[in-house]
């Protein structure tokens, strides 16, 4: 069982449960962002266990690892200037206080 | 690779020289705006030219990967039309609330490139990172007003459920990949016809394929997932609200096209019924909400969810078996690009000056005060509407008469589309009525939008009349570029 697809495959997809779980469940928008890259890292688990346990996937695996992870590193940056600048006009981090909108 | 695969690159190569062309003129003559305005025009000119001299050839590039069809090219050229538009009206709010243009057109632009990208992606993966080089710049240009609580605040809902949906759909990616075993359209779709004509489709695939869809209805802003619209449209700049109502939401429809099209075709017995679960939902929903607003860009945020609702009526017809379903939804594109970014520009001419809010009674009187603005107004209002001879009014026709011809269930669509295009009337009709109905305020003072917001409303408000007038022009375009196999 340990070494089989499968089972990597209900890891990635319990890491991918958590990173849900706490976006929806934190308030703090540092949070939210960190369980969005937690989400962003379980599917790079589950294209690295297809990679590694189907042959003909081995190459592509690889690239577009790599290719997510460069996007989840431009989403980050982009994720932390918003987060600065809603930081520096509200003087909180928390988003269930970004209600100046709501009616 | 080789040059020409370059070649049909090609615009998408001028758009991106474009933006970069606009920083430099930013660095050579810091704080000028006319300059950098012309480049970015200049440049989006250019690379109109380059994709009408594309026009015509079907050819793949990049080993499959990229594709250049008249999808393609229609969708360039909308794309083009739209971030022209935008720059277009965005000085007239940028100025006077002191924030620079230069930076405003080469992100707007870079977005552009991303949404070309998608138009023409013929693989999963380019279509994703196309996708994120669309919406990305999109969350900055929605806080770029980052002294204004509203603005970032609307970002950082954007960003937060735009990447959230991103992950969505990149999981979903990571299972259909693994278990096709490629990232091909054409390869996935071949894959997907043998599971489907076995009668099964493995457990995996279709989880897969089910957080692709959700991921899809996200960034389309379908209803259950349409949380981040009316915060992130009211919050934003008025421009971008503009630019974010219709070019990501192309884009999106751009990505259904190039992946429940081409890709997911095989199953399209298996995804109509949450197709038309999904366009039910969100013209009704959207529609209802919008008649409880006061805040015409929260309203009209509300009516891009019922637009987003007809146009999968569009989608729906398609899986049902009617072909002309995606010609009708490139029609509807089309026309929604032009009266709906009209509206927007005259609620960007009301609050040039700054403190002005976009609230209903800022619109009394408007008829007496700027006679042109208001009718400009009350044109793109009717059309959205979907009153003839306007061209709403053919967009939402082709629509309907697409789903009635597939029969069925979408017959019932169909006239849900209808009743509700009769209840949006409520809404956008009682801005026509504080138009010409009320009085307007004593200190109101004279609006005065500059030349170049001139022309692009002139140019939205003819788009919206003469394709109402004479559809058959843009019918003709949409039907040659809504041939796609699948």
């Amino acid at each position: 069982m340990s070494n089989s697809l499968d089972s990597y495959l209900v890891l990635s997809g319990l890491l991918f449960a958590i990173g849900t779980f706490g976006f929806l469940a934190r308030r703090n928008a540092i949070s939210m962002l960190m369980s969005i890259e937690l989400m962003l890292n379980a599917v790079n688990l589950t294209i690295i266990a297809f990679g590694a346990f189907v042959k003909p996937l081995h190459v592509h695996a690889s690239v577009i690892a790599l290719i997510v992870i460069a996007v989840a590193a431009a989403e980050a940056t982009v994720g932390l200037a918003i987060v600065i600048a809603i930081y520096r006009n509200k003087k909180t981090p928390l988003v269930d206080e970004y209600d100046s909108m709501s009616q | 690779m080789n040059w020409s695969d370059l070649g049909s690159l090609a615009p998408i190569i001028w758009a991106v020289l474009t933006a970069a062309a606009v920083l430099l003129v930013d660095i050579a003559a810091p704080g000028r705006r006319a300059p950098a305005i012309a480049t970015a025009l200049m440049g989006l000119a250019v690379t109109a030219a380059v994709v009408l001299s594309l026009a015509g050839h079907t050819e793949t590039a990049f080993g499959g990967a990229y594709v250049v069809d008249g999808l393609t090219a229609f969708l360039d050229l909308l794309f083009v039309a739209i971030a022209a538009l935008t720059i277009m009206f965005a000085d007239d709010y940028l100025q006077p609330r002191g924030l620079p243009i230069a930076e405003f057109a080469a992100v707007l632009i870079f977005a552009i490139t991303g949404a070309m990208l998608v138009a023409g992606s013929a693989d999963l993966l380019l279509l994703f990172v196309a996708l994120e080089l669309m919406v990305l710049p999109g969350y900055l240009l929605a806080g770029y007003a980052r002294n204004d609580p509203y603005s970032t605040e609307g970002a950082i809902k954007y960003f937060l459920l735009g990447s959230f949906s991103s992950a969505i759909l990149l999981f979903g990616l990571a299972y259909v990949w693994g278990l096709t075993g490629s990232t091909r359209v054409d390869v996935v779709a071949a894959a997907l016809a043998q599971a489907a004509a076995k009668g099964s489709i493995a457990p995996g695939l279709a989880m897969g394929l089910a957080f692709m869809t959700a991921g899809v209805a996200f960034k389309m802003a379908a209803v259950p997932f349409h949380y981040w619209t009316p915060d992130a449209y009211q919050g934003s700049p008025t421009p971008v609200t503009a630019y974010l109502s219709v070019g990501p939401k192309i884009g999106a429809f751009a990505v259904a096209l190039r992946l429940f099209v081409a890709a997911l075709g095989p199953l399209k017995a298996d995804w109509l019924p949450i197709v038309i679960v999904l366009a039910a939902l969100t013209m009704t929903l959207g529609n209802l909400v919008a008649i409880t607003q006061d805040n015409v860009k929260r309203m009209l945020a509300y009516s891009s969810i019922a637009h987003t609702g007809y146009i999968l009526v569009g989608l729906a017809a398609y899986a049902g078996g009617q072909h002309s379903g995606i010609s009708a939804i490139l029609f509807y594109g089309a026309a929604y690009t032009f009266m709906n970014m009209g509206a927007f520009a005259v609620i960007t001419a009301l609050q040039r000056r700054p403190g002005v809010t976009s609230q209903i009674s800022t619109f009394a009187g408007l008829g007496r005060r700027s006679p042109w603005l208001g009718a400009l107004m009350a044109l793109f209002l009717l059309s959205l509407t979907g009153i003839p001879p306007l061209a709403g009014f053919w967009a939402k026709a082709y629509v309907i008469v697409a789903a009635i011809q597939a029969g069925g269930w979408l017959t019932a669509l169909a006239v849900l589309a209808m009743l509700n295009a009769a209840a949006a009337a409520f809404y956008y009709l009682r801005v026509v009525v504080y138009m010409y109905m009320r009085d307007p305020a004593e200190d109101a003072p004279p609006l005065s939008p500059g030349l170049l917001f001139r022309v692009g409303l002139a140019v939205t408000g003819i788009a919206t009349l003469v394709f109402g007038l004479f559809p058959a022009i843009l019918n003709a375009a949409s039907s040659a570029a809504g041939v796609l196999k699948g």
